[in-house]
């Protein structure tokens, strides 16, 4: 069996590669559209301050994307090296779309990211702006293929266990890609980079306000940041509902943990507005509730309820009942594939395979299973509710702290009065964190509330693991971490750095001085 | 003929857009709305800059007429 430091090592090397790399992602998402958004005003209306921004961020997209493709490629190696019987066992259905995720960052992006940053001396007006239009649209794609990958892990539709090759095989592409769990997640996910974008531009810009210098650049690049802004946060959040209802659904168990609910309640049920869980007690302490709002969120309705964890455990412990033979089935099929009493066996029970799979931890003869392990298997169905209740929360906090925010600076951008509510202007340049914290908050949530499983109610995360050694394990987490955070390092440096220098000036025009609109609206050129 | 090659390209892009809409409005609905949303929300901040160049615009041209 796998060594249980081993397991968590690399479950933290993951987890901790993978929030890294979020950090770089999402502004790469955002900032990609908002480009676009520049690059089409310039491109229709000919003005150059609408060049000049899309060149001064497209650097500043450039250096994040850069460090984000760095950072991804070695994430996905781990697959292979700490999570080997994962991908073996599912390789076939996940191997696809994150080739396909390769494809489209290597050929799609990679190849106009190049044309977008060498080719303003080079193609027209209109071939760049495609250019820019299709480095948008590759990464978003790009990042679709590794959620279709992500979204299988959660709701694995479309693909079946076979008993004679050991491991999962696609059954319908159609119904993976288009389960709706990885609809929501995609467009939660992409559409929570643009709030990260525009939150960015939003802050760097007040940051040049507050200094006055490239006025005009910064006013625009507000006022389009926050537009865009407001629209996706609305955006996030809605689609944040979409996945708390299809989580209701396919993952309960992240439910229950989300919402700290130990015991069913009956409708409407209150929405735990604050809550201290204690996992051990299966309690909250030191609970605020909002009254009927809970059956509101996860049902759309005020008489419909979700499962507590004490009704979820029950389950559990049925199905793990119900999963004993199926795993003695698959024992005795992968001595002797021909015989039909164990495949029939395997047949009837094979919904609670994975339900065997858990329980095999604390009984590795599973006919000598105490009902003690079957509760302590159980047990396990549960996240660690503390973790991902508050992550949930944090990040529902941020997003609708960002709406006001957003709200705000369209209002004062709208007004043309931005320039002069200088503590807004601050408010706005410590908001840039918020975004990026409110992403890996996300990922908790989804990651963590998916434990015991790697995929869910099928492949548990003990059996999921390489057998490396701890001092392996120990060696690659500290270089892993080294790395990751020297790329970080260099991120903010080459960032601050391009940030301080400002926007290339076109005879030093608009440096510290407010240069009006219409001094801009020259001639079309290009 | 150069407008008639964009007309073209226009056209094509118009069916494409329309076939996708026809495959992902049945099983995708989620991923319809993302393309849609995007696009309104590109265009929403372009518009958004445009205005704020008419905005200035206007504001330099009655402080001209004021002097
Ligand atoms: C305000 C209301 C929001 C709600 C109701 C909400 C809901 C959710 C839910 C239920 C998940 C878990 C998905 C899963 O289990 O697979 C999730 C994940 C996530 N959320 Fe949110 N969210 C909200 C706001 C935000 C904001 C503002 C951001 C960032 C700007 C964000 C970024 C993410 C990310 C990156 C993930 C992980 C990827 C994914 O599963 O989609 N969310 N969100």
């Amino acid at each position: 069996m796998i060594n249980g430091t081993v397991v968590d090592l690399s479950r933290v090397q993951f987890a901790a590669t993978a929030l890294y790399h979020f950090l770089f992602v999402p502004l790469t998402l955002g900032l990609s559209f908002l480009l676009a958004a520049m690059e089409t005003v310039y491109v229709t209306t000919g003005k150059p301050i609408y060049k000049q921004m899309a060149q001064f961020w497209g650097k500043l997209f450039m250096i994040n994307f850069a460090l984000g493709v760095a950072t991804g490629l070695t994430m996905e190696f781990q697959f292979g090296t700490n999570w080997s019987f994962y991908s073996s066992f599912v390789g076939d259905i996940f191997g696809a779309p994150l080739a396909i995720e390769g494809l489209m960052a290597f050929f799609m992006e990679s190849t106009f990211v190049g044309l977008m940053v060498f080719g303003w001396e080079r193609l027209s007006k209109g071939q760049h702006l495609a250019a820019t239009w299709l480095v948008a649209f590759g990464s978003n794609l790009s990042a679709l293929w590794i959620l279709v990958a992500n979204g299988f892990m959660q709701d694995p539709v479309g693909a079946t266990f076979d008993p004679f090759t050991m491991r999962m095989q696609l059954t319908s592409f159609q119904k993976l890609i288009f389960s709706p769990d990885v609809q929501s997640k995609f467009v939660h996910t992409s559409i929570a980079g643009y709030v990260t974008a525009a939150v960015f531009v939003t802050g760097v810009s007040a940051f040049y306000l507050l200094r006055k210098r490239h006025v005009p650049l910064a006013k625009r690049s507000l006022r389009m940041a926050a537009l865009f802004g407001v629209l996706a946060t609305i955006g996030v959040i809605t689609l944040g509902d979409a996945l708390g209802f299809v989580a209701a659904r396919v993952q309960p168990t992240k439910l229950a943990a989300m919402e700290g609910l130990w015991k069913a309640q009956a409708a409407p049920m209150p929405f735990n507005l604050i809550a201290f869980p204690s996992q051990t007690e299966q309690k909250n302490d030191g609970v605020v509730q909002v009254p009927d709002l809970l059956s509101l969120l996860v049902t759309h309705s005020l008489d419909r309820t979700v499962l507590g964890v004490d009704a979820l455990e029950r389950q559990a412990r049925r199905r793990i009942e119900q999963g004993i033979p199926a795993v003695q089935a698959l024992r005795v099929l992968a001595r002797d594939p021909t015989n039909a009493a164990a495949l029939a066996k395997f047949t009837a029970h094979r919904r609670d395979l994975g339900y065997g799979f858990l329980l095999q931890r604390y009984a590795p003869d599973l006919s000598q299973a105490t009902p003690a392990q079957v509760r302590a298997a159980a047990r396990d169905t549960i996240p660690p509710v503390a973790a991902v209740f508050w992550s949930f929360r944090v990040m529902v906090g941020l997003g609708l702290l960002m709406l006001a925010f957003f709200v705000l600076a369209a209002l004062y951008s709208l007004h043309n009065t931005v320039q002069n509510k200088r503590w807004f202007l601050k408010v706005a340049v410590w908001m840039i964190p918020v975004p990026f914290l409110a992403n890996e908050c996300g990922w908790l949530v989804a990651e963590l509330g998916r434990q015991p499983w790697t995929v869910f109610d099928v492949l548990p995360t003990w059996m999921s693991a390489s057998t490396h050694s701890v001092a392996y394990m120990v060696f690659s987490l500290i270089g892993f971490l080294g790395l990751y955070s020297i790329f970080i390092v260099i991120e903010l440096y080459l960032l601050v750095r391009a940030i301080r220098l400002g926007p290339a000036e076109p005879g030093g025009a608009g440096e510290g001085r407010t240069v009006p609109a219409a001094a801009h609206g020259g001639k079309a050129e290009g | 003929m150069r407008t008639f090659l964009y007309f073209l390209l226009f056209m094509f892009l118009a069916g494409v857009i329309t076939i996708l809409a026809a495959i992902l409005g049945d099983e995708g609905a989620w991923y319809f709305a993302w393309l849609i949303g995007t696009a309104m929300l590109v265009l929403v901040s372009a518009a958004g800059g445009a205005l704020l160049d008419a905005q200035e615009a206007s504001a330099a041209a009655a402080g001209r007429e004021q002097s």
